[in-house]
């Protein structure tokens, strides 16, 4: 029977550097394809709102604000976002209107902070239309656009 | 003397809520019974509320620790209801992602063996090795716990050069740390003295009570659904089923490693076989009529989703019947005739994931046999009443 | 002035204060060593290293709501953790770091008193054991049930393995004993084995994995401690780190040569000394699962008090033969 079996393992790791990080102090790099939270480029929304039919957490609302000038109101509640990113394939313009950014640290102290909302003309795309010059920075929750 | 310990629904050793009631003599188990029911979930009533897509978040929902296992059972099923043949590219990623989940869930495993042993230094080191199968998964497909890479017809994300490389790379690491714990497992005399011998389920028992998983693979009952019924990439590939004769937790640590090291074998062949192709076709939104069952090896046993569709969006009945149910009569059959002192060990050993099992509680009248419907209102009203109408509470009483 | 240095030594040095100060930074390093083992961490931000993390812990503690059991016996079981902590502190005055006067036995230092600081380390057992039973909880009876069942495995080959070096030396007093060593290192060699034999029966006595069965939280949640909370939780974490100064203490002092060289170096030969043995601990600790009660039992009679007879007749052995 042998026994400290381990003993090697331990006093081999006793000077080594942790393997723990020191997280909320130093942080992580997420990898590129990170699903972190979900966005809008209002630009190319056509509403067409397959994301809101899609997603698993009724997340995603979209409501009229002024049918005359086709004005909608878009609505991600991340509080309920479950980030599995099915808006982004259901989304069927290109480039997409929804996209994920790799933001992961969104806790709030308050569920209603974590509402993002865009108010914005329904983009008209021609088949198979040029992309915008440069894709949109995130925009943070709670900003307008119009 | 003997008096009765209750472990459960709140107990350190269990992560979640399950009742287990020991009637003990000294340190010793004369009798053991097991109660459910305390979580209810209702996925399968959100479950005929949501159309095929969103179905498939909610099934990965079921469970945190194999959400790829009930993603995916619930995924083969409905491509079987729409008839789809996914792209063999799209096959492997998702059979390579199930088994990198498997990978995952079995050093986390092992880490909680090693924990309710009291055996923390190997929980640890156990532990800080799963971060490298996590990184993978998530660098694979975005996320550490949800992976969300199925879809209806095919998986969501490619696999490039570079992602490839590091899987393997990845997977040589583990398997060389793997072997070791393979080797200190069965080696540590106080650890091997808590385990061996410890919760014995013999061959014809494990067979009577329809235990699943690594539990039966460890009484000898060599049953694994990949090799039985393989189902999509599993034919193709080159792995053996792991079984032990001890039939007893021992039997299940090794059986569960001899498993991660077929684990890496397959994930090696499946890296280097990817072949070219799409990664998914294109799914209708509606299923014709019809019910399909869907069987899936699951990392604690077999998954089975139940699938019925009556020509809408979405499902008439979807019954999940999660491995940890299977298990829990084997369970008691384990605890009887051991330790207090075994009780944590035992119970981890079946992997049990409580809220992957737990279901919707029917009232049935025992007389009338009619299900009853209760309103939250009425529940409210019933506590109420009950709380009004309770004793004043006395001492607790001391079996001594 | 007599009166004055008699409260000056019970309350500043080596008394309360001191070895609340050293046990909290002996728990520290218990902490940060068992956790470097495991290639983690261990406390890091309170303080510099994380220091002052068993301090910060207490200070919780002591702000914590402090609930009894409705069915405790109330009187015993609030009184319990200030006797522990009482007399784990009494026994660490015994120690010869603070009394090596050879010469003048004084009321800290006298012939026997390795005897009654055996007797004060195994009190608080019995302590732990009524407490679990006065707190009459279930967990807390198994826990109680339990410590009693190891006292009885571990006591014995311990007060074996503590006493033979001590009929080595032909002295039953601590500081005569460290100083026979002193003169005669080699000797040491031959208690080895009851060195590592009293390793491991100090952590039984501890309670630390491989022997933390009484409080084993997977399987009786708190164990012994289940009902306790609060400060009296406070006062019981505290007398064990105190336990576990003491204890090391005594190996240094019985097994490892004492602590020669007067006030200053000899205090430096503690610490390095008692940091040693609680580093060893530590590594017993990280090295091991926790066993069953009856295999402690079964180990302890069969394995423990074996070697530490031979140990004894060893000791006795050369007694005879060497001058």
């Amino acid at each position: 029977m042998k026994i400290a079996v381990f003993l090697p393992e331990l006093l081999r790791h006793l000077f080594k550097k942790p393997a723990t990080v020191d997280y909320p102090f130093e942080k992580l790099e997420v990898p590129p394809d990170f699903r972190g939270t979900p966005y809008l480029d209002p630009d190319m929304c056509i509403v067409c709102k397959a994301c809101e039919r899609d997603c698993p957490a009724e997340a995603i609302v979209i409501t009229d604000v002024n049918p005359a000038e086709k004005r909608f109101r878009m609505v991600i509640h991340n509080d309920r976002c479950i980030h599995c990113a099915q808006c982004v394939d259901s989304c069927p313009t290109n480039p997409k209107a929804m996209r994920m950014d790799s933001l992961h640290e969104i806790a709030a102290d308050d569920r209603h902070k974590l509402k993002a909302e865009w108010v914005y003309v329904r983009a008209v795309l021609k088949p198979k239309a040029a992309a915008p010059a440069a894709p949109a920075a995130p925009p943070r929750a709670g900003e307008k656009a119009s | 003397m003997s008096f009765e310990i209750p472990i459960g629904p709140q107990h350190p050793a269990l992560k979640e809520p399950i009742s287990l009631r020991m009637t003990v003599e000294g340190e010793v188990i004369t009798n053991a019974d097991i109660r459910l029911g305390y979580n209810h979930r209702g996925i399968e009533k959100v479950a005929e509320e949501k159309n095929w897509t969103q179905n498939i978040y909610l099934a990965e929902r079921i469970c945190g620790i194999c959400s790829h296992s009930h993603a995916t059972c619930y995924v083969q099923g409905v491509e079987k209801l729409m008839e789809l043949q996914p792209p063999r590219r799209g096959l492997y990623i998702r059979y390579l992602v199930s088994e990198l989940e498997r990978v995952h869930s079995h050093l986390l495993w092992l880490g909680v063996a090693g924990h309710e042993a009291g055996f923390d230094s190997f929980f640890m080191y156990v532990w800080r090795d799963r971060e490298i199968v996590m990184d993978l998964l998530e660098m694979i497909t975005g996320n550490r716990v949800h992976y969300a890479i199925n879809a209806i017809g095919g998986v969501r994300r490619d696999l490039d050069a570079g992602q490839k490389a590091k899987v393997l790379e990845g997977v040589a690491t583990l398997k060389k740390r793997s072997e070791y714990y393979l080797n200190l497992g069965g080696t540590e005399p106080s650890f091997v003295a808590r385990i061996a011998g410890v919760g014995r389920l013999s061959r014809e028992l494990a067979i009577a009570l329809c235990a699943t998983g690594p539990t039966a693979r460890a009484s000898g009952v060599a049953r694994d659904v990949r090799k039985e019924d393989p189902y999509a990439v599993y034919d193709e590939l080159d792995f053996e089923i792991c079984t032990a004769d001890t039939c007893d937790v021992l039997g299940r640590v090794v059986v569960r490693i001899k498993e991660l090291l077929e684990s890496y074998k397959m994930i090696e062949q499946m890296v280097r076989n990817l072949p070219a192709g799409d990664i998914a076709c294109k799914a209708p939104r509606k299923a014709k009529p019809g019910e399909v069952v869907s069987r899936y090896e699951a990392p604690r046993g077999e998954n089975i989703h139940y699938i019925r569709a009556n020509g809408t969006d979405r499902p008439e009945r979807l019954k999940v019947r999660a491995p940890t149910l299977g298990n829990y009569p084997a369970t008691v059959e384990m605890l009887k005739k051991g330790f207090i002192a075994d009780i944590p060990l035992i119970f981890a050993a079946i992997d049990p994931c409580i809220c992957c099992a737990e279901r919707a509680v029917a009232l049935i009248d025992a007389r009338g046999g009619e299900t009853a419907v209760v309103r939250m209102s009425d529940l409210r009203r019933q506590a109420i009443a009950r709380h009004l109408n309770a004793p004043v509470k006395g001492n607790a009483a001391w079996p001594l | 002035m007599a009166a004055l240095r008699t409260i000056l030594y019970l309350l500043v040095y080596p008394g309360v204060l001191f070895l609340f100060a050293y046990s909290t930074f002996c728990e520290w390093f218990d902490r940060k060593a068992y956790a470097r083992l495991q290639n983690r961490m261990g406390p890091t931000h309170t303080g510099k290293f994380g220091l002052l993390q068993p301090i910060a812990d207490f200070v919780k503690l002591l702000a914590k709501e402090d609930v009894v059991p409705a069915a405790a016996d109330k009187g015993l079981f609030a009184v319990l953790p200030a006797i522990a902590l009482a007399v784990v502190s009494t026994a660490g005055l015994l120690l010869p770091v603070w009394n090596f006067d050879l010469a003048r036995p004084t009321w800290t230092s006298f012939p026997g008193d390795i005897i009654v600081i055996l007797y004060l380390l195994s009190l608080p057992t019995l302590i732990l054991f009524l407490a679990a039973w006065s707190s009459t909880n279930l967990f807390s009876t198994i826990g109680g049930a339990r410590v009693l069942t190891m006292l009885f495995g571990y006591e014995v080959p311990l007060f074996l393995a503590v006493l033979s070096p001590a009929i080595l030396a032909d002295s039953w007093r601590l500081a005569e004993i460290a100083a026979f060593y002193q003169a005669r290192p080699a000797y040491l060699l031959f208690n080895l084995l009851g060195f590592l034999v009293a390793l491991v029966a100090v952590q039984a006595k501890l309670e630390r994995t491989p022997f933390d069965i009484p409080h084993a939280e997977t399987e009786i949640v708190g164990g012994t401690f289940t009902e306790y909370s609060g400060k009296k939780l406070a006062l019981f974490r505290l007398a064990f780190d105190i336990e576990l100064v003491v204890a090391s203490g005594l190996l240094a002092a019985v097994f490892l040569g004492g602590f020669p060289g007067g006030a200053v170096v000899g205090f430096a030969h503690f610490a390095v000394k008692t940091l040693f043995i609680v580093f060893l601990l530590s590594l017993l600790r990280a090295l091991t699962s926790r066993i069953r009660v009856d295999q402690v039992v079964s180990f302890s009679w069969k394995v423990l008090a074996p070697l530490a007879v031979l140990q004894l007749l060893a000791a006795i052995l050369l007694k005879g033969f060497l001058p």
